[in-house]
């Protein structure tokens, strides 16, 4: 019971332990580490003393003592560097004591999130980072989500930080000038988690964390602490219509079911009327971005009763005003879809011939996959299974690739 | 996204690093020798501070191999090598890496005289779309 409540408490209180550290210590590892101290210490005498009244408090106590003991233990150098950063915290006069708890609640999370997403660091290593800092996941679940040893994660971890360590990176929120660009950034790392979340689950591999959920909760925050930004919105009301259909993306043996297939009573209302409710806040204001666009594809199937019931006119349309505000080869390709839905497949089919000559998209098995399916739909079965046999050799994904082989053995070629 | 890179060689006598002991190698100039192996040490010590590798290891003599092959309902064993093909499976690594143009990048940086580099893709649950 406390090690569940110990795990809850800490999952929402790490990103404010942490921002309360870095706004007196500076340096994010050495933070990391002394509230992951704190969290151990916690785990070891909360079971026998009871949760503290003010978690968030004692576990900035704890923390900062330990950083300063370290401090202390270091060389004399090493020291001096490190007393001098302790008096000269980077906003002293606005910021509270590590010791009190501040009223910047939602700030923390944020800025701790925008730290993370300094453009100096790859995707993949903003990605890692958000996780541990601000989700509070530790390496070894990091490592795990991610199939990769813990050793890789930990090395994975430590470049990134001393990549901001020299960049300079501040615990705070970034000028006006580039706040657009980091905002954008976060949004891509949350997304990229779900993203992930998403396609893993229909895998074989249980992991013990549910990255969808936790990619979910932080956007979640992101837009509790902009509530007016359009994209954040429309990026969480994705996630949450996009979510919804999970019971049934997977059937009894893992393996993917496509959307057309899909048992829609599965699906979960309570997830779609808030990802639509979020969606018609947003939408109105006349700013249209692409995570408002996809949402709002979502929000469609959602409406649909059944595949053949979809409004396929009104998704090409957001296709078609998706591929001009972020075209990319996957939004050509679902745009040839809903295009072959609404106008028959020979109109989908063009739409796709500029891509074959793509170098990025020649191993991109989603081309051959939609192909394959669009000539099924026209009925030339040599073509079709050409282009599944060609999707099935170049994709990674083990259920994709028995889902391909499926089909092509459904035409039976 | 996962990559094994593999590397298919044929020292003689086998040995490791193959590059000892690869006549294709051993014919260079000796600054050249020496600029390939310390080209080698960087991408290895670049891929390890970046948690880009995963592991990987060197492998034993083909000769000393040992096969399986199933005959008459149960495995039949009989000593390798596996194949009479000029060059053989030395060795292996599997890195992660952010894209395939990093794998492709990766994978040139590990090629020499004398042997074969081959990528190749992991497959794996979540997958990919490249």
């Amino acid at each position: 019971m406390v090690q569940r409540t110990l795990a809850d408490v800490w999952r929402r209180e790490a990103p404010h332990v942490l921002g309360a550290l870095l706004r007196r210590y500076g340096d994010l590892g050495d933070c990391e580490d002394a509230a992951q101290e704190a969290a151990e210490a916690a785990a070891s005498q909360w079971p026998v003393d009871g949760v503290p009244d003010n978690p968030r408090a004692w576990l900035i106590r704890v923390a900062s003592r330990r950083l300063i003991d370290r401090t202390r233990a270091e060389s004399a150098r090493a020291r001096r560097e490190a007393l001098d950063l302790a008096r000269r915290p980077d906003d002293a006069d606005v910021a509270p004591g590590a010791d009190e708890v501040p009223g910047t609640e939602v700030d923390d999370t944020t800025r701790l999130l925008f730290l993370c997403c300094h453009p100096a660091l790859s995707r993949p290593s903003q990605v890692a980072l958000s996780l541990r800092a601000v989700a509070g996941l530790s390496v070894a679940q990091i490592a795990a989500a991610y199939l990769v040893p813990v050793r890789t994660m930990t090395q994975r971890l430590s470049r990134a930080r001393a990549t901001l360590r020299d960049a300079g990176a501040r615990f705070a929120m970034p000028s006006d000038e580039e706040l657009p660009a980091r905002v954008a950034a976060v949004l891509d790392v949350c997304h990229l988690v779900f993203t992930e979340g998403y396609t893993r689950t229909s895998g074989e591999t249980l992991v013990d964390v549910e990255l969808a959920e936790e990619a979910i909760r932080l956007t979640r925050q992101v837009h509790v602490a902009l509530p007016d930004h359009d994209e954040a919105t429309g990026a969480l009301a994705l996630m949450l219509l996009t979510h919804a259909r999970l019971p049934a993306r997977t059937d009894s043996a893992g393996d993917l079911v496509p959307l057309a297939e899909q048992d829609r009573s599965r699906w979960r209302r309570g997830l779609i009327a808030e990802g639509v409710a979020l969606l018609e806040e947003t939408l109105p204001r006349g700013h249209v971005g692409r995570y408002q666009l996809q949402a709002a594809i979502a929000a469609v199937h959602a409406e649909a009763s059944t595949y053949q019931a979809t409004d396929w006119m009104q998704i090409s349309v957001l296709y078609d005003m998706l591929s001009r505000v972020a075209p990319a080869p996957t939004v050509t390709l679902n745009h040839a879809v809903a295009v072959a839905m609404a106008h028959g497949p020979t109109v989908g089919l063009a739409l796709l011939d500029p891509l074959l000559t793509e170098p990025a998209m020649r191993r991109h098995h989603r081309l051959y996959a939609v192909r394959a399916h669009l000539l099924e739909l026209n009925g030339e079965v040599e073509a079709a299974a050409e282009n599944y046999r060609r999707a099935a050799q170049v994709t990674t994904s083990l259920p994709e690739q028995r889902y391909l082989n499926r089909r092509l053995r459904r035409l039976g070629r | 996204m996962k990559y094994v890179i593999l590397i298919h060689s044929n020292p003689q006598p086998w040995g490791h690093p193959t590059s000892d002991y690869l006549a294709a190698h051993q014919g260079l100039p000796d600054d050249v020798r020496k600029r390939l192996n310390a080209e080698f040490e960087q991408v290895m010590s670049e891929l390890q501070a970046n948690g880009e590798l995963i592991g990987g290891e060197a492998l034993g003599d083909p000769a000393a191999a040992r096969l399986y092959r199933w005959q008459d309902g149960s495995p039949l064993a009989s000593d390798g090598p596996y194949s009479e093909a000029k060059e053989h499976l030395a060795g292996f690594f599997l890195v992660d890496v952010e894209s395939r143009a990093r794998a492709e990048e990766v994978a040139a940086r590990f090629a020499g005289p004398g042997e074969t580099v081959e990528l190749r893709p992991a497959m794996w649950p979540g997958g990919d779309d490249q």
